[in-house]
């Protein structure tokens, strides 16, 4: 891809290396031991840290913010713990991520990974509940996914119904094999969601 | 080290999707002697969710200050839950301003850096230890296992308790118990896709298809695991992964747990064996 020198934000590299994890960014001499070691980019060959973090360091903001790859990795941390010069790679690339959902926010971006609408359901039902409920979280990501509640609800039940079944046969969700008829099925919640609820409040500036 | 009591984080998971693991866990250390304390009203670490340091580092804060106001370390079942801990420990402990932050945000969220959270593999081999191990053991388990270590057990750094290329201490336990570890040493600490699921699950079932094919292909009866997202993926998704790409593998997957329990005397069902989704029973006909 041609560079256009004009286009380049130098300041770039600035905003992540404020980002928590982003600190030790301009340590890399990009000698991609991150991007050979990488399951992902077994898969997806394109797929490629090092040059993120080049084209990062490079102010190439635009391009890096709108890459589809950077909502892929699966924070596995091989590259952070393979790299020789201390880039914490995976917070790295989260801290970009962040930046780009931002962007979103403020109108300036149009993310097409999934991935942050279902990090926020899944948070969504934290900061509700104190943790996790599966159902609640497949009930927000999969419409807002799907852009409709009878689409998205197709989409859920398409990729766990089958799963479903299985946890119920298995008397790991429902009612059968003891722990309570709606185990699974209904939110665990804690006593104390007020706390929770400043967590999300205070860290997250909602 | 010799330890007694321990406070207890099950984290999400435990409560329904990896019940098998959380019911191994308990039956395990009942069995060993070790008291299991659960955190009281413990919240959600966050998992590979909470992106942003600042919020794994509060709501970790609140669970270890509750260990930390019973004056016991914490151990869990889960390489995330117990990487989300660590580092947060690690982050706390080294800053007071951070300390200052925490208790900032809610009272509850003061935490002076006295616990030590542990993953169960690193417990039961390390403070538990392989004397006292060998000592309650009472059946081989005469299985053929790839031991599947996934992200959090070698790495990172700072959190690691086993080495991040060659780890070993799931293949000492699969040992003692008179298991045998078939060759799996590229695939041990691959990542099995899990965080993925979700978003882009063509790349995550690619990646669980590759542990548990190769895991099949070196003559492997099960594979152990000690992380209920890894359990998920592995076991529970394994029926749609196969569906999904075309094949059939038929994997049984257990929690290491499950093993162990086996091999101490603890009955089949009390380890939650008939809770797995690929069937187990192969494993059962080996203990002697």
């Amino acid at each position: 891809m041609p560079i256009k020198t004009w286009e380049l934000d130098s300041n770039f590299k600035n905003e992540i290396l404020n980002e928590a994890g982003g600190e030790h960014l301009t340590a890399c001499y990009q000698c991609s031991t991150c991007t050979l070691g990488c399951p992902i980019t077994e898969i997806v060959p394109s797929y490629n840290p090092r040059k993120i973090i080049q084209m990062s360091l490079l102010g190439m903001r635009n391009e890096v913010l709108s890459n589809p790859d950077l909502w892929i990795c699966a924070i596995c941390q091989t590259c952070t713990a393979r790299c020789p010069q201390d880039v914490v790679v995976g917070d790295v690339l989260a801290a970009i991520r962040r930046i780009a959902e931002k962007e979103e926010e403020a109108g300036n971006l149009k993310i097409e990974s999934p991935r942050p609408l279902f990090e926020k359901a899944f948070l969504h039902t934290v900061e509700k509940y104190g943790r996790l409920y599966d159902i609640g979280l497949a009930l927000e990501y999969y419409p807002k996914r799907e852009g409709g509640t009878v689409s998205g609800i197709k989409a859920m039940m398409n990729d766990y119904k089958d799963f479903g079944m299985r946890m119920a046969f298995r008397g790991k969700m429902g009612p059968l094999g003891g722990h309570g008829l709606l185990k699974g099925v209904l939110p665990s919640k804690i006593k104390k969601t007020d706390v929770m609820k400043k967590i999300f409040e205070k860290v997250e500036g909602k | 080290m010799s330890v007694d009591k321990l406070a207890y984080y099950p984290g999400c998971p435990s409560e329904a999707t990896a019940l098998d693991q959380d019911i191994s866990t308990k039956a395990v250390f009942k069995a060993l002697g070790v008291e299991l304390v659960e955190v009281e009203d413990w919240n959600c670490c966050g998992a590979a969710e909470a992106e942003d340091p600042k919020l794994v580092y509060a709501l970790n804060a609140r669970n270890l200050a509750i260990a930390e106001k019973d004056g016991l370390d914490i151990v869990t079942p889960c390489s995330i839950c117990y990487y989300n801990l660590a580092r947060t420990n690690n982050a706390l402990k080294a800053d007071e301003k951070l300390r200052a932050e925490m208790a900032e945000i809610d009272p509850s969220l003061s935490y002076n850096g006295t616990v030590t959270p542990k993953h169960i593999l690193d417990v039961l081999m390390n403070d538990i230890g392989v004397d006292e191990l060998k000592s309650k053991i009472v059946k081989k388990v005469e299985v053929k296992v790839a031991p599947y270590y996934g992200c959090y057990i070698g790495r990172p750094l700072g959190t690691a308790f086993d080495d991040p290329d060659d780890p070993v201490l799931m293949d000492q336990l699969i040992e003692l118990i008179g298991g045998e570890n078939v060759p799996f040493d590229y695939m041990k600490t691959k990542c099995c896709g899990g965080p993925l699921m979700m978003t882009r699950a063509d790349i995550a079932f690619e990646m669980a298809r590759k542990v548990l094919e190769t895991a099949k292909n070196a003559g492997a009866d099960c594979v152990a695991l000690a992380c209920p997202l890894c359990g998920m993926m592995l076991d529970a998704k394994q029926p749609d992964v196969e569906k999904a790409l075309g094949i059939k593998i038929g994997m049984p997957v257990v929690y290491i747990t499950q093993l162990l329990g086996l091999a101490l005397g603890i009955d089949p069902k009390s380890l939650a064996l008939g809770k797995n989704t690929v069937d187990t029973k192969v494993i059962l006909g080996k203990v002697v």
